[in-house]
């Protein structure tokens, strides 16, 4: 997953209007998947660092907690019905959210676009 | 090939809870009238799609107007220091309305998710006003699993947060020049509308304990749902055709929230066969 999740960092940097949807972004956001935690840190709209848990010293902002199976589906082009969105994820019991959903919501193009950009033809 | 589309727009003001309400309406083709209703936080545009299909035009009359609010409709007088609510009573009296004012003779009833309610509603309450009812990402009753109250605040954008939750609603399989025309209805909406249609949506639950009642051999109800809809899902509108005697029933696979908009080419084989379906024998109609 950590792999992974750097080219999503590099990705984030190569796409511009995300840069630019992101640019009062600067949140920690902790992604769970299965047992691993993967803080994301997040500065006016870029990926500042990726800090691999468990750590009880990192706030985070909201956690997103799924697993790696829901994400392979999530992930690919079309996925099948409720695997296709993050919320979709939520409404099927694969995924849920914590902590401050608005902080969430009030940039929701910009991270539901982010954890998409493993489906674009560029990221292979 | 003329660019210039068959699609006219026009504007007629009628009176709603005893105030006038300027309404603008788009119409394509002749025959039989289909009116139909545009979803939460949108307007007519969703339509245009249809209007613009020869072979649903060449028997039939499509009309789709912008509710109060919405699109081009301006809200009424007062609005400044309103709180937009959309209740059933105010929904049904603005459909007839409209129905009345443009001399509609018992047109069919094409309505998307809050019209589709709508239209579920109206099979119900005026079965005699209508002569069938296309429900699309149409059910009983949902709550909602978000918050309504995030979608009208001052510190962010209620367009912009409203078209990235619905774009949870929109098939993976939408083109997708169409899935972003059809978010730009919801990031283009005014201030606090989609809160106040999503009031309606989600809080008002009177239809359940009204679908019994409605008689599909007088005026045939046929219900659409996109496998892809999270809002209203294939189980919704299943268990509201259930609850419908005589209603049918067409899940959409490779559909969202908003067939007729994010895949026209997707939907408009479900919409022909819905057309056919709205035959109504002529003993009904006496």
């Amino acid at each position: 997953m950590l792999p992974l999740l750097r080219r999503m960092q590099s990705r984030l940097d190569a796409t511009p209007h995300l840069l630019r949807l992101g640019r009062l972004v600067s949140e920690t956001v902790l992604l769970k998947v299965g047992e691993a935690e993967y803080y994301l840190v997040f500065e006016k709209g870029r990926l500042a660092e990726i800090l691999p848990g468990p750590s009880r010293k990192t706030p985070w902002r909201f956690a997103i907690k799924t697993d790696a199976e829901a994400l392979a589906e999530f992930w690919k082009p079309r996925p099948r019905p409720g695997f296709h969105d993050v919320f979709g994820l939520v409404t099927i019991g694969r995924a849920t959210i914590e902590g401050d959903i608005l902080a969430l919501v009030k940039n929701l193009r910009f991270f539901k676009e982010f954890l998409a950009l493993p489906r674009e033809e560029a990221f292979a | 090939m003329s660019a210039i589309e068959p699609i006219t727009g026009r504007y007629v003001t009628v009176e709603v809870e005893g105030a006038p309400r300027r309404i603008y309406f788009e119409e394509a083709g002749a025959g039989r009238p289909v009116l139909c209703l545009h979803t939460a936080g949108a307007d007519t545009r969703q339509w245009r799609h249809l209007m613009n299909d020869a072979e649903v035009t060449k028997d039939h009359r499509l009309i789709a107007f912008d509710m109060p609010w919405h699109g081009k409709s301006l809200p009424p007088e007062g609005f400044e220091t309103e709180e937009y609510l959309l209740t059933t009573e105010a929904y049904v009296a603005t459909v007839l309305a409209v129905v009345e004012a443009l001399g509609l003779d018992r047109p069919i009833l094409a309505g998307c998710s809050m019209g589709g309610r709508i239209a579920l509603q109206l099979a119900a309450l005026r079965p005699e006003v209508f002569s069938g009812f296309i429900a699309i990402e149409a059910s009983d009753f949902q709550p909602a699993w978000y918050d309504i109250d995030w979608f009208h605040r001052p510190d962010a954008h209620g367009g912009e947060m409203g078209a990235a939750l619905v774009s949870a609603n929109i098939s993976p399989y939408a083109p997708k020049a169409e899935r972003w025309n059809t978010l730009w209805m919801f990031m283009a909406s005014g201030p606090g509308v989609f809160r106040g249609d999503l009031s309606f949506y989600t809080r008002d639950d009177s239809l359940i304990g009204r679908l019994g009642r409605i008689d599909t051999a007088r005026a045939p109800v046929h219900i659409l749902v996109g496998a892809y809809d999270l809002t209203c899902t294939p189980e919704d509108a299943r268990r509201t055709a259930a609850a419908i005697p005589g209603a049918t029933l067409a899940v959409m696979e490779e559909l969202g929230h908003f067939p007729m908009s994010e895949h026209p080419e997707g939907f408009r084989p479900f919409f022909l066969d819905a057309l056919t379906r709205m035959r109504v024998p002529a003993e009904a109609l006496k």
